[in-house]
């Protein structure tokens, strides 16, 4: 009963954090650039506006223009429930299993894909499919890095494996939990649409990935969305930084600890934001043909933790 | 040298031996590919060093010494030479493929790690654990040798072959005779300085230092 | 004793800093020669010796027994008819300058030759090998063009990831000793009956090495840096590397070749060498025909001729490797003297194509002769020591049982013996009805060397009788680890 209540007070601080977090990257890109900004709060702000009007939908479209921001949203919120992000508690019937978080990300991916598609337009198609090759090529990644990770803690649990980490300094240190991490850090770059892979604030329709797919959304449609894809960034973001860094976070549901796990954890998650928003100003955006080609070398980088942890082990 | 720390530095030098030489599969210039090289031959004196230690061996540490000199130092100096005298320090491999070559390169790590297994044997010695990686590190020397299309590119691809081949030595038997070791190394270095040779040759022949240009003599 | 070993390892060497030093002196040319009569004869006195009183030992890493003792025999003999008859005339060396330094890498050459020889640690035989690929780089690159660039890169590059393969052997054979308490690369101690061997990695290490120094010995299909390397080089070069240099390497597969065979039991390398073997004579059998450059072809009959080899080689046994040890002194002599004939032919013709020499034998019968004598003597034909060896390997393979390798062979050296023929008689018959050139004495010392070699070659058939003590004992040495 507590870990349920845990586990509400978790999607509902996730959903909370999540405009800050895109704040703050903004914000700080921002500033980094030389720009007074519009404010930490302003996707707050922006998301309020957008549930208030009233969303039009063309002629001819059809029930994936609604469905598919709702399954969005709910997917991500599944995501963020079940990832451990507050307390490594978990309900016994739905534990935090490997497998079961990617195939509800590939829900929300396959969603939104089916919404660009929907719209009929050249843009929404060109966007879907860059987005599913990137997908496609994004899974064996997750899978095989968070693996690796697994390996010391027996179990494909992410909160077990969270739990093992925290206790055991030297896994943290070790060059296959770095590899892993590398790994999964290009893995949530990919995934959540952030450069180098593709260039979240670009008004160059031929360059856009996720964005594209957005292109005929307006009004309250276009707020689920939104909000969808920044709670994929939370949770994935949330993820890495929690294998990374274990510290801080619940073990249980107390009171105390889980105020604790909540503090601990909007620090590294908004650290971890304006670092990755840091960087981003230096980079460039690659060009396609060439998103395989980092993606083929964090797969062989989680390879080579899958490798380097039996070599250890 | 107790055994865990033994084992962490094996796993260290170990795997930057492999991962050194996965990167140099993704990268597609040649000056990155000797700036990783720098970084393999020290991993390979660095795994010396530790062998010769856990052994108590004094002569290893020397052995280290000339081995991270001259394979992380010196060897990788003159390729660097090289590329500079023939100007293709600023160019790409054309025959590199990043991505197929990575999954290849997943591939033939598998293959080594299952081709070394009479080598490992039941043994739990850590560094007979890490024998694969040399096994792999000397398959990964083939791609790059068998992909790449310029000289000093084919030059990287066997001087990673050789690590692989020395790793695989060091660790399966703590090192050849020294004697033996002097005469490898100075074979490796005189190679490395004949090729030097034709490829400056090749250069004021054709132009370029594409194989691809030297394709006359055949059947 | 063991200062024979040393005369015969300093000579090279002491010749090859010599003629460095005084790179410009006319005199060079005759030091290379100084060295190959001083290895022959030392491998000579080596046979009396090594047979009279067993192995001469010097230091911990170099031992000669009379197999290897023969095979320095062969080296100085072909050494000595490559370079005399590769000694470049006034005219050419007024055209070409002095020499030196391609005289101080020949010596070179012969020394490397002569360590992998002499060493009994195969790690030094490692070295040796590859220092010869080093040493012959330059050699083979020696001409100015695109082609001989090409050869030497070729060369180079397939000869020494080759040779680095047999060295990962290396590496694994004494991985496997270790498992004795004594880790050892001496082939003297591998093959002891007490030493313990791991089998497993014993495995793998020799079939690797085999594998690497198959790719220098020519072997099928690894070979495919000799044809470009063999017809590139200049005339005493490819007729040392195609006479001696490849049955160097085969030398090493046949010492590892034991080691193995007392271990794993002799089913991994007959398997391996079999293949190998058909194979090579196969791809010269397929590609014999449409040669154009008569180097190119010569060269492609030394993987024949290696091909035969290592068939005698996997079936192994007195017979098999006597006939081996002959064929490989009367084939470096007639493959020595065919490239120094060849040489001089393009010197003449200005040409490398078969197709632009017509009627040597009518022309310049002082070039013909030879040729065709020794043609013959490459196809097997009696009078000379290649048709006893074949015909003796071909019954060894039948006696041990491997008949349908015996017909496989046969077929296709009948197939080699067609194309080869062709090209000979096409290059030394028929032609135009010209008066032959005057044969002068100038001439007819030129071709002494020529002369001696295949008289040798013709010889050295009648006299294995007395020989057979000799080979006899070689052969011991090395199966019996004497």
């Amino acid at each position: 009963m507590i870990v349920a209540v845990a586990l509400v007070l978790q999607v509902v601080a996730a959903v909370a954090l999540t405009p800050v977090l895109i704040g703050v990257m903004r914000q700080v890109r921002t500033r980094l650039e030389g720009r007074q900004g519009p404010g930490i709060g302003q996707p707050w702000r922006d998301v309020r506006k957008l549930l208030a009007k009233e969303p039009l939908q063309a002629d001819g479209s059809s029930w994936v223009l609604w469905l598919a921001p709702a399954l969005l949203v709910i997917s991500s919120l599944v995501v963020v429930a079940l990832i451990p992000m507050i307390t490594t508690a978990s309900l016994a019937p739905t534990p935090p299993d490997l497998f079961v978080v990617v195939s509800f990300l590939l829900i929300g991916t396959v969603a939104l894909a089916l919404l660009g598609v929907e719209s009929g337009t050249a843009f929404g198609g060109m966007g879907s499919s860059r987005h599913m090759m990137i997908a496609a090529l994004v899974e064996p990644t997750v899978l095989i890095s968070v693996y690796a990770l697994s390996i010391p803690a027996g179990s494909s649990s992410l909160a077990s494996i969270i739990a093992s980490r925290q206790d055991a300094v030297a896994s943290v240190m070790s060059p296959a939990g770095l590899l892993a991490i590398v790994a999964l850090f290009v893995v949530v770059l990919a995934e959540c649409g952030r450069l180098p892979v593709d260039n979240p604030s670009t008004h160059l329709e031929l360059t856009m990935v996720h964005e594209a797919m957005i292109l005929e959304s307006a009004g309250r449609d276009l707020a689920w969305l939104e909000l969808g894809s920044w709670l994929r960034l939370t949770a994935l973001l949330g993820l890495v930084v929690n294998l990374a860094v274990p510290w801080g976070i619940a073990p249980d549901a107390a009171p105390l600890a889980l105020l604790i796990g909540l503090l601990a954890f909007s620090a590294k998650l908004i650290a971890a934001g304006a670092a990755i928003a840091a960087v981003e100003v230096f980079l460039a955006k690659i060009r396609l043909f060439r998103v395989p080609e980092l993606l083929a070398g964090s797969f062989v980088m989680a390879f080579l933790a899958v490798t380097a942890s039996y070599l250890v082990a | 040298m107790n055994a865990d720390l033994h084992s962490q530095l094996i796993a260290l030098t170990t795997g930057v031996l492999l991962l050194t030489a996965v990167l140099q599969l993704w990268q597609r210039s040649v000056v990155g590919s000797i700036r990783l090289l720098v970084a393999q031959g020290l991993a390979l004196g660095g795994l010396v060093a530790v062998t010769a230690l856990e052994a108590s061996e004094a002569t290893g540490i020397v052995v280290a010494i000339v081995i991270a000199a001259l394979k992380g130092g010196f060897l990788p100096w003159a390729l660097a030479r090289t590329a500079r005298l023939t100007r293709v320090h600023d160019g790409l491999d054309p025959g590199a493929r990043p991505a197929l070559s990575l999954l290849l390169s997943v591939l033939l790590t598998t293959v080594a790690y299952v081709v070394s297994q009479p080598l490992v044997g039941s043994g739990t010695s850590p560094a007979l654990k890490a024998v694969p990686v040399g096994v792999a590190l000397v398959l990964l020397g083939f791609l790059i040798l068998l992909t790449r299309r310029t000289a000093v590119s084919q030059l990287v691809g066997f001087l990673v072959l050789d690590n692989g081949i020395a790793t695989v030595a060091f660790l399966t038997s703590g090192g050849l005779p020294i004697t033996i070791e002097i005469g490898v190394l100075v074979d490796v270095l005189v190679v490395v300085l004949v090729l030097r040779v034709l490829t400056v040759r090749m250069r004021h022949l054709t132009g370029g230092t594409a194989l691809t240009e030297l394709r006359e003599l055949h059947d | 004793m063991a200062a024979l070993i040393w005369i015969v390892l300093g000579t090279p060497i002491a010749g090859a800093a010599l003629a460095g030093a005084f790179r410009r002196a006319d005199w060079t040319r005759f030091v290379p020669l100084v060295a190959a009569v001083m290895i022959m004869g030392c491998g000579g006195v080596l046979i009396a010796v090594t047979r009279a009183s067993g192995a001469v030992v010097a230091g911990s890493l170099l031992r000669v027994d009379t197999f290897s003792a023969w095979f320095l025999m062969a080296v100085g003999a072909v050494a000595l008819i490559a370079i005399w008859g590769g000694t470049p005339t006034r005219e050419q060396r007024r055209e070409e300058g002095n020499q030196g330094g391609f005289w101080a890498l020949m010596c070179a050459f012969l020394a490397a030759m002569t360590l992998a020889l002499v060493a009994d640690n195969l790690g030094l035989v490692w070295v040796a090998i590859e220092a010869t690929t080093i040493t012959t780089a330059f050699l083979v690159g020696y001409g100015r063009g695109r082609q001989s660039l090409e050869a030497a890169w070729k060369y180079v590059v397939l000869g020494s990831v080759g040779v680095a393969i047999a060295f990962l052997g290396i590496v694994l054979i004494y991985a496997a000793s270790v498992a004795g308490g004594e880790p050892t690369l001496s082939w003297l101690a591998l093959t002891r009956p007490g030493t313990v061997l791991t089998p497993a990695i014993l495995k793998m290490g020799v079939g690797l090495a085999a594998l690497g120094f198959a790719t220098k010995a020519g072997l099928a299909p690894m070979h495919s840096w000799l044809p470009d390397a063999h017809s590139q080089a200049p005339a005493p070069v490819s007729g040392l590397m195609s006479g001696v240099l490849l049955a160097v390497a085969l030398y090493a597969i046949l010492r590892v070749q034991v080691i193995a065979d007392r271990v794993l039991g002799p089913g991994l390398f007959r398997g391996l060498l079999i293949a190998a073997g058909l194979l090579s004579l196969l791809v010269t059998a397929l590609l014999v025909l449409t040669q154009r450059d008569f180097k190119r072809l010569l060269a492609y009959s030394s993987i024949e001729h290696m091909g035969l080899m290592a068939l005698a080689a996997a079936v192994g046994g007195r017979l098999a490797l006597a006939a081996l040890l002959l064929h490989v002194l009367g084939h470096g002599l007639v493959k020595a003297s065919m490239f120094v004939a060849a040489g001089r032919i393009m010197h003449a013709d200005a040409t490398h194509d078969i197709g632009d020499v017509v009627g040597l034998l009518r022309r310049r019968p002082d070039l013909g002769i030879p040729f065709l004598a020794g043609g013959a003597a490459l196809l097997c034909f009696p009078p000379f020591v290649t048709f006893f060896t074949e015909v003796a390997i071909l019954i060894a393979l039948a006696q041990g049982g491997l008949g349908w390798v015996a017909g496989a062979a046969v077929v296709l050296l009948l197939a080699v013996f067609a194309g080869l023929a062709r090209h000979l008689l096409a290059m030394t018959m028929g032609g135009p009805d010209v008066p032959p050139s005057p044969a002068t004495p100038a001439r007819l010392r030129r071709t002494l060397p020529l002369a001696l070699a295949l008289g040798a070659a013709a010889v050295l058939g009648f006299v294995a009788m007395p020989l057979s003590g000799v080979l006899t004992d070689a052969v011991a040495a090395l199966t019996g680890g004497r």
